[in-house]
Formats: structure tokens, sequence, C-alpha cells
């Protein structure tokens, strides 16, 4: 059969498949195994468990739970209220008041968390009831927050990225930086989307600051300052070339939870376990999907799917920027419904031979597919965010929290034309610092 | 409509072979959270010997390496009693919930034959290296049988909470896909 034709049954098998409610990797699986059966015999799943565990041994792989690790014990402290009060207390004098702040500890926690709806739980907590008791309409509120939570995937550490750099075979330590000024840059969008909509409605006294004393100011230093300090410290050893991110990752993940359990008081075992039980499911739940997306690509590969389809792409002479446009909207539609971390598995193998083909740079490449993934966050039907939303505030309907973050949404898109027309924004930062890739 | 089924855990109710295969995944879930631990542990020490005490690291790469497979592989089970392994439930979300519990009885089955198949072939791929006293080529060299091992174990185990899953939306313990009808 046309290795085309073939690519076309498989990708219908699995959105079939997928769609059924089976488990993602189990789902991966099931599509791999029932195409070589057919295609290659049964002997070719002999190789299966081997495949499925060649793709976890990795080195890198480490930092997944790590950083895991690192976040789920940040997360299950009160540092996300305390990040964002230091924030708010700090930021007073800076126009535009309570959504500032919250965008900030949004963008901070990010750089500490590196998952998006742990970031949108931590800061959303504290800070969607305290906009609302200020009087800020409630789609600003939940808007702001949920896409404040994407962010967690884009600015580095992100574990989206890592997944990533291990699919494509891309430095880890170079996309992380791609990540900084695209993420800067979506803050700054959605800082200013905010300021705007709440100015909108015409209540000036939303935007003027609340004063805070010294005292109030550096009384809340203490708590947040350590976790501060590690973010340097990770960032310091990863690019001062001290130690591998997946080395540094450990070491993060070790600080931050001692310091839970210093400042935190996080010592009641079940508490510890909590930190534990939600890290290990979550690393599992990812290392599987890898796993399984390897034997995934062992079968398009032997099937030649993924070569046919980037001679394909290749003898289209389309512009480069229209087969851009078209990966983008194909990147969209598959964050609508699948985690990001199975889109960037299965699109992986078969968008980077076609990416480089046609001249882009896949580092930048990442940080755009990481943005497509960041809207289908907070966009229906699957947005994790909108749902971590209505959980912590159940009294606001989902049509409002989806209103509210459709205009960020806008900005996103936003961010992904100005990062085509100037790659720069993703490419300069880790070219400075780590030398040109080439 | 995707994501880990936030809901609750598997229930097993009063059937003593759901619980059994419940005590055994906790316990799985418990193994694999120490050794995700071990793993930092070993990490930090190995960055420690290397840059404080400035000596060389022999074994510790690789053994991080397989306890994190380990993890991984052993800690399946657990993942799927809590209902952890993210899904998109869009054609269960659809149907009606007589038709719905078909098709996570369908969907279960066809969970337990692939990985069923994974354990088979992942014994004969254990029992290899064991047949033929397989090393790592590194200076290590660790018994390849012992990290292998986990493909079998971790598999097995999710095997058996797979059916478990199959018998207690059979039995109507559980609902299917863990979404009670509304």
């Amino acid at each position: 059969m046309d290795p085309l034709i073939l690519g076309a049954l498989v990708a219908v098998a699995t959105i079939l498949v997928l769609f059924s409610g089976v488990s993602v990797a189990i789902g991966l699986l099931i599509v791999s195994a029932g195409f070589l059966i057919v295609f290659d015999g049964m002997r070719s799943l002999e190789l299966m468990p081997e495949i499925l565990f060649g793709k976890l041994d990795n080195f890198a792989l480490l930092s997944i739970p790590m950083f895991i690790i690192m976040g789920a014990s940040i997360a299950s402290t009160r540092a996300g209220a305390d990040l964002y009060e230091a924030l708010e207390r700090w930021l007073t004098r800076v126009p535009g008041g309570l959504v500032i702040s919250n965008l900030g500890a949004c963008a901070l926690f990010a750089a500490m968390s590196g998952s998006s709806p742990a970031t949108c739980a931590a800061i959303g907590k504290m800070g969607i009831p305290e906009m609302r008791k200020r009087g800020y309409p409630d789609g600003v509120a939940a808007g702001s927050i949920a896409a404040g939570g994407t962010l967690g995937i884009l600015i580095p550490p992100s574990v989206t990225m890592i997944v990533y750099g291990i699919a494509t075979e891309t430095s880890i330590g170079r996309l992380f930086l791609a990540g900084v000024f695209p993420g800067l840059l979506l803050v700054t969008l959605f800082m200013a989307w905010s300021l705007y909509s709440t100015w909108k409605v015409g209540d000036r006294a939303l935007l003027s600051p609340v004063t805070y004393s010294w005292k109030q100011r550096l009384e809340v230093l203490p708590r947040v300052l350590p976790f501060l300090l590690i973010i340097v410290g990770v960032l310091y050893a990863m690019y001062g070339g001290i130690a591998t991110p997946s080395e540094t990752a450990a070491v993060g993940a070790l600080l931050c939870l001692v310091i839970a359990m210093i400042i935190y008081k996080l010592w009641n075992p079940k508490d510890l376990w909590v930190v534990l039980r939600d890290s290990t499911k979550e690393s599992v739940m990812i290392l599987f999907i890898i796993a399984a997306a390897g034997v995934f690509s062992y079968m398009l590969s032997s099937l030649f799917i993924t070569q046919s389809i980037a001679e394909w792409i290749g003898t289209l002479e389309v512009n480069r920027w229209v087969l851009m446009a078209v990966i983008n909207v194909f990147l969209l539609v598959a964050g609508f419904f699948l985690p990001p971390v199975a889109v960037i598995l299965m699109a992986a193998p078969i968008l980077l031979p076609i990416i480089t083909t046609a001249g882009f740079d896949p580092i930048w490449f990442a940080v755009i597919l990481t943005i497509n993934m960041e809207i289908g966050l907070i966009s229906p039907p699957v947005g994790l965010n909108l749902y971590v939303i209505n959980g912590i505030a159940p009294d606001i309907p989902l049509k409002t929290i989806l209103k509210g973050s459709l205009p960020f949404v806008g900005c996103m898109v936003l961010a992904i034309i100005l990062l085509c027309l100037f790659p720069g924004i993703a490419t300069w930062l880790p070219n400075m610092v780590m030398g040109s890739a080439i | 409509m995707s994501g880990h089924s936030s809901a609750s855990v598997a229930r097993t109710g009063d059937n003593p072979f759901l619980k059994l295969v419940a005590g055994l995944s906790t316990l799985a879930g418990w193994t694999s959270a120490a050794m995700i631990v071990a793993a930092v542990g070993i990490t930090c020490q190995m960055i420690f010997v290397r840059f404080v005490l400035n000596g060389s690291t022999i074994w510790q790469t690789e053994a991080v390496i397989y306890l994190v497979i380990a993890a991984t592989l052993i800690g399946l089970s657990y993942v799927q009693r809590l209902r952890g392994h993210v899904n998109v439930d869009l054609f269960p979300l659809i149907l009606k919930p007589g038709a719905r519990r078909w098709m996570a009885m369908f969907t279960l089955t066809i969970s337990s034959v692939i990985i069923g198949i994974m354990v088979f072939h992942g014994y004969e791929f254990w029992h290899l290296a064991w047949d033929r006293g397989w090393r790592s080529d590194t200076v290590w060299g660790v018994r390849l049988w012992i990290p292998y091992l986990a493909l079998p174990v971790g598999l097995g185990l999710l095997l058996l909470q797979l059916i478990a899953d199959l018998i207690a939306v059979a039995l109507r313990i559980d609902a299917p896909f863990g979404l009670e009808d509304h």
C-alpha cells in the first residue's frame, strides 16, 4: 500500500482510538500493534517491549520527575499565595494594580513549576477571590489567571520543552532559553489586554494602587526569597556549565522539598506523601506516553510513513509560510483535544523533517508549538486550565471563564505572528548564551 | 473531557479480587515513588562526589536511569488505579449510559489484550537477558535482567489493574470511565 494512504489510515485510526476514552499511551500502543500486525506480521510485536524500555533509557528523562517534584512541592504549600502577596505589595506603585501582580506571579510561578495547571491553581486560589473582592469583572479575573497559567509550559523550566527536546534530540538548555523572551512577550501582551479591559469597564479605582507599609512589604520576603534563589541557582548551574538539566533538576527538587518542609512545615508524612503521590502520578503518566509514543514512531518509520510524508511535503512546492500556517492550524486543532505532551510526541517525528527541510529553526519551532499548546489549554473542548479555574471559583460560570479567556487566545495568536515576523525573539537568547547552533 | 479523570480512584466495593488488586497497585505506587526519591538522592550524591569531592562516578548515572524506568513501569498500575493516565473521553461523553458501559468494557478488553501481549514479550525479553547473562557495556556492567525485570512485573501489574477495572465496570461496582450518570 502507498505509505501516504497508510499514513492517512493511521491518522484516522489514531483519532478514533484516542477518542474512545482509552488512555493516550495504551491507545498509541493499540494503533501501533494493529498496524504492525497487519503490515509487518505478528513477529514485529516481539520488539515492542524492547522499544518501550529503550525509549525510557535516557538520562535526560530524569529531569521530568525532578521538575515535577520541584513544582509539586511548591504547589502543595502556600508559596503561590505568598508569591502573589509579595508581588502585590512590591508592585503596588505599578499602574494596573492587582491584575498585573497576578500575571507577574503566574510568570514567576511558571519559572518554578513547569506545569500550567499547577501555576493556574497556585496563583488562582488567592488571586481570583482577591480580584473579585476588589471589583474586577469575573471574566478578567478568571481569564487572566487561566491565560497566565499557560505560561507554565513556556517559561523555563518547562516539562513540555523537555519532552520536545527528547523527541527531537534538540538541546534542552537551548529550548529553555528560547522560551524566556516569548514568555515575557506573552506576559506583556496579557498585562496590556487586562489593563485595557479593566479600564474599559470604567472603574478607574481598580487601577489605582493600594498602599502598603515597608513592614508589610518586608515581612513576606523571607517566605518567597528561598524559592527565587533556587530558581536562580538552578539556572546558574545549568547555564554556567556546572551540571546538566537533569542534575540541576534533581538538586532543585531536593532543595524545594527541604525548603517546603522548613518554611511551610511540610513535616506531616501524609502531606509529604501527597506531594510524592502527585509527582509520581504525573511523571509516570508522561513517561508512559513518551515510551508508547516511541513505539508509535517506530511503527510510523518501519512502515515508511514518516519518510514518505516528509518527501511528499518536499515536492509540494508551497510557500514555506503557507506550510507553517497549515502546521499551526493542525497543532491548534490537535491541542484542542489532546494534552501537550501527547501532541508533541506524536507530531514531532513527522513535523521535524518537514520544518527543517523548509528551513525553519527547530528551536524557534518549539516555541511556536508550545504557544499553540497553550492556546489548547484555555480553549474548549479540553481546556484543562478552564476546568482548574472552574474548580477554584465554582460560582463563575464556565461560559464566563471561557469568554474571559478568549481575548488572551488573541494575544497568543498575536505572539505567534510576532514570532514569525521576528524569530529572534526566541532564538537570540539561546544563540547569545550558548553560541550559534550551526 | 480530557485530562486525568480527577474524580476518584477506581472503586473496589466488597469484591476481594478488586481489593487485592487495589492493594497490589497501591504497593506498586509506593515502590515507584520510593524509586523516584532514590533517583533524586543518588543524583545529588553524584553531583556531590563529582563537584565537591572531585571524584569520579561509576554507577550513579546508570542506576538513576534504571530507577526512573522501573519507577515508570512499576507505577503504571497505581496510576491506572488513580485514573491518572490521561485520556480523551469524547465518545463516552456522547454515548448514553448503557452504551458507555459497553464502550468502557470494550476499551478495557482491548487494552488488556495489548498489555497482555506486552507482558508476554516483555517476559521473553527478560528471560533472554537472564538466560544469556547479558550485562550492560559500561564500567559498572550491571546484569541486565535486573532492570529488564521491571517490564514483565510492571506491565503484569498494569494488566491485573486493567482486568480489575473491567470486572468493576461489568459488575457495576464502578462507573464506566469514572463518569457518573447525571
